[in-house]
């Protein structure tokens, strides 16, 4: 048997892999059998061909007996291929003239009767033996990486990812949607369980940011368009005006003062409504930049163009006000990614039993974090909307998490911070608070002390959820008040506890646009909608688009802790691209034969990685091998058969075919 | 079966706020020994390690619970209280290591005080005439205890356990004599003393 480039000589080995395979398959009869088959000129069988002595065996052989195609009948290539591919390497042949043959998990692990996984053994070695005449020497690709860095959100992840990555000297771009970077964190009033305040260990950060010469920070952007692979990505960014010159702005807040509205009017948006500011607003103090916007829908300049611009008078030095202020489109080329985009809490009106926005004083816990905070709408003093104090507090847990009707997941954050709101409302306001679970999960570092702490304080802690948040009064002590109806599981009764403010702890859930996302940066969802790890395990922080990382609640929820450690792992992951300079890519990119494609385009729409393009002049279909990832779509779809792939050419697939169908 | 449509055999189970008492249940973790009851963790370990709580209408996870949520009167009307053998078995073994047994002992004491138990009901007056006896005489007399325990609550039961005292007197195993230590002043005295700061 020949393929045109002299005689084939191919060394064959068969696996024990202990007793995994050779329990069940006879891997000495295998070694007999595979030895009479043509071409074969040594085949052997032994223990662990994945141990150092197995993989010197095939390089011994190869310069022994001048082979030039090597089988390994062992266990699937997920595990061993690059071993054996680099073995037979070093036994100074292509990795490209070897083959494995799955004979564990398709085999031994998934039959009984030795007999029948003998001779189905044989099948498949004999399909391998086959196929392997017409294996090609094939090189890998290389492709250069790009060493600036897009970092997509800028919260907490964002922040830690793009100052890991400046500190190492790269660039980095950081797009954050709003006003200011900080995300949900710069909300928060304190952090569990050490109770340090979020915003004395999160400015710090905020700033450094801000003045790091690595970093380029665009606020009020979003990412318009993405194109380009690993090593070599396009990004188009939309810079949304902020009719305020970013660079002439030096952060007096004096236009807000001298703004025409006397009084603050328009709902705040980071205070979730709870307080009220001006249409040139600064949204927190130590928002950074520290730069004012305006919003041109309340703004009286954008709305009827007659307004005294008091704001600009006052700002006649520095001129930063600019009312003309367009759209602008940045263009920028990095070689990675780190998609740090967070998430968006359930809309706790989707519970309507709870009455959110039905009744006044239920609150989410995100409004209460704001409330609790010095610089929130009350100057950190827990209140009703009417201003008094609470007397009694109830913090329903789980609310829109573990519930087939809003979403199936535990939040995993709730519960901490359920208790930290416990916690700081009963030190303001020295209310009963009373804790509504399901179950307690403190599964961190200090959590389950935390727990033991709050129960000594003498918090209640009621196991059982909540039926319903009623004002319907069965009884005069309940006049007034907000009743919560609950089977308190661990005394064995219902209950009804009337209360004068209900907090519902809100679960995480992916952004609502987090599909759209997905879509432009060509990277997957789970079922849940939170962006997918290559690995759930070894894998945590890649995509299966490589070269794009995860950080922080965009990947599933995940608590502070653990997002900056997941932000510092996908900075690293895009540093050992960086640093390498290059990726390798697999040869099993399909191409086409340029005098046989008819140029139909139909391949085009298939390719899920948009690895296609339509030469116009030429007429034809191309292939950007560095964004073929060797999926076979177009392969199969050409109606003319003028693509054809590496490693999966017709020759060899029909060789493969006729080895596994010959015992007939 | 008729008896299940009746009115009374509806039990209001529903509670409302104002059947509790937080002040309560704050006083009784404020007590000695009981300060662990706030820091139950709610796993009923002394419930799976009590021998007695299989006989008893709150267990002691229950008890704790209820304790802690203010229900004075389901804690003090609960027999559990009374059927706590001091075995000290749900103490070992509790992983917050809650005084178990104290909380029993002083939920006892409350019952007593507040006269929260049946009339007739033998624990209790087994425990006062136990405490009378020793402060009087010094120790205890089994006979005249048991005869004592017995006329106060339910005489009838002497009736059941007749045949067995005759027995035990027979072998010598029954004393009717009337104990008395030597000295009986002094450990009135002593016994007086904490009594008087209570």
């Amino acid at each position: 048997m020949s393929n045109g480039n002299g005689s084939v000589r191919i060394g064959f080995y068969v696996c024990h892999c202990g007793t995994n395979i050779a329990g069940v398959v006879d891997v000495k009869a295998l070694a007999e059998w595979a030895a009479t088959v043509p071409s074969v000129v040594v085949s052997r069988d032994y223990k662990y061909m994945c141990s150092d002595p197995g993989q010197e065996l095939i390089q011994q052989d190869i310069r022994d007996h001048h082979l030039n195609r090597i089988v390994v009948a062992s266990c699937s290539p997920h595990l061993h291929e690059r071993t054996f591919q680099t073995a037979t390497a070093k036994g100074g042949l292509s990795p490209y003239y070897f083959q494995m043959v799955n004979i564990r998990e398709h085999d031994s692990w998934v039959h009984k009767d030795k007999k029948a996984a003998t001779e189905k053994a044989k099948d498949l070695v004999r399909a391998a033996l086959r196929r392997v005449v017409f294996h090609e020497p094939l090189e890998k690709k290389q492709v250069p990486v790009r060493s600036d860095v897009l970092v997509v959100g800028g919260g907490i992840a964002g922040i830690h990812a793009a100052l890991t990555l400046a500190n190492a000297g790269k660039h980095v771009y950081l797009v954050e949607r709003e006003a200011t970077i900080g995300g949900h964190m710069a909300k928060f009033d304190k952090t569990f369980p050490t109770l340090d305040c979020a915003a004395c260990i999160l400015t710090p950060k905020m700033t450094a940011v801000r003045s790091h010469p690595n970093i380029t920070m665009w606020t009020l952007s979003e990412v318009a368009e993405v194109g380009g692979y690993v090593g070599n990505y396009h990004v188009k960014v939309r810079r949304k005006p902020r009719y305020v010159l970013e660079d002439a702005c030096i952060g007096c807040l004096e236009c807000i003062e001298a703004c025409v509205y006397k009084q603050a009017k328009v709902s705040d948006e980071f205070n979730l409504g709870l307080g009220k500011r001006k249409p040139i607003y600064i949204p927190f103090p130590q928002a950074v930049p520290q730069v004012v916007l305006i919003d041109p829908e309340t703004c009286i300049e954008f709305k009827s163009g007659k307004c005294k611009k008091t704001c600009v008078e006052i700002c006649a030095d520095r001129n930063a006000i600019d009312f003309k202020q367009q759209e602008e489109i940045k263009e920028i080329e990095v070689g990675t990614i780190i998609m740090s985009t967070g998430f968006q809490t359930v809309d706790a009106a989707r519970i309507p039993y709870y009455g959110y926005g039905a009744y006044p004083n239920v609150y989410t816990s995100l409004e209460v974090e704001r409330l609790i905070n010095a610089s929130g709408p009350t100057g950190g003093e827990v209140i009703l909307r009417d201003g008094k104090k609470p007397k009694a507090v109830g913090i329903v847990h789980c609310v829109g998490s573990r519930d087939e009707n809003t979403n199936r997941w535990c939040s995993r954050v709730c519960c901490m911070y359920s208790l930290k709101l416990a916690h700081l409302i009963k030190e303001h306001t020295d209310a009963e608070v009373f804790n509504f679970y399901i179950d307690i999960r403190t599964p961190g570092k200090g959590f389950e002390e935390f727990y033991c702490k709050l129960l000594s304080e003498g918090v209640h802690f009621i196991r059982g959820r909540v039926a319903e948040v009623t004002d319907w009064a069965l009884d005069p002590s309940e006049e007034g008040k907000l009743v919560i109806r609950v089977e308190d599981t661990l005394i064995g009764r219902v209950r009804r506890i009337p209360v004068d403010m209900v907090v519902l702890s809100v679960g995480l859930e992916p952004h609502a646009d987090a599909d759209e996302v997905r879509r432009q940066f060509n990277i997957t969802c789970s079922t849940e909608g939170w962006f997918l790890e290559r690995h759930p395990k070894l894998a945590p922080v890649n995509t299966f688009t490589d070269g794009i990382f995860l950080a922080g609640c965009c990947q599933g929820p995940k608590d502070i802790p653990d997002t900056v450690a997941q932000a510092g792992a996908a900075a690293a992951e895009a540093l050992v691209l960086i640093d390498a300079g290059h990726v390798e890519l697999e040869p099993n990119t399909a191409y086409v034969l340029e005098d046989e494609c008819s140029g139909c385009k139909s391949c085009l729409s298939l390719c899920p990685y948009t690895a296609i393009a339509y030469h116009e002049e030429k007429k034809k279909a191309e292939i950007n091998e560095v964004l073929c990832k060797g999926c076979g779509v177009c392969v199969a779809a050409c109606p003319s058969g003028s693509i054809q792939q590496h490693m999966f050419q017709d020759e060899q697939i029909f060789a493969e075919i006729e080895g596994v169908l010959a015992h007939a | 079966m008729l008896g299940i449509y009746k009115q009374e055999a509806y039990e209001r189970h529903l509670r409302f706020q104002r059947d509790a008492d937080p002040t309560w249940g704050r006083k009784i973790t404020a007590l000695p020994g009981c300060e662990g009851i706030l820091t139950c963790m709610q796993c009923g370990t002394c419930s799976a390690a009590c021998p007695l709580s299989v006989y008893m209408d709150y267990t002691p996870r229950r008890i704790i619970a209820t304790v802690r949520e203010g229900f004075r009167e389901d804690v003090l009307r609960s027999q559990t209280i009374w059927l706590c053998a001091s075995c000290y078995a749900c103490r070992v073994r509790c992983p917050r290591e809650i005084n178990i047994t104290d909380v029993m002992y002083a939920l006892k004491r409350e019952a007593i005080r507040n006269r929260m138990y049946p009339p007739h009901f033998p624990i209790p007056i087994l425990a006062r005439a136990f405490f009378d006896m020793v402060k009087r005489r010094g120790r205890s007399t089994e006979f005249w205890l048991v005869l004592r325990m017995a006329l106060r609550s339910n005489p009838l039961i002497l009736l059941g356990m007749a045949k067995t005292g005759w027995h035990l007197w027979r072998t010598g195993r029954l004393s009717l004599g009337y104990e008395k230590i030597r000295g009986v002043g002094e450990l009135q005295k002593a016994l007086a003393s904490p009594r008087e700061e209570v």
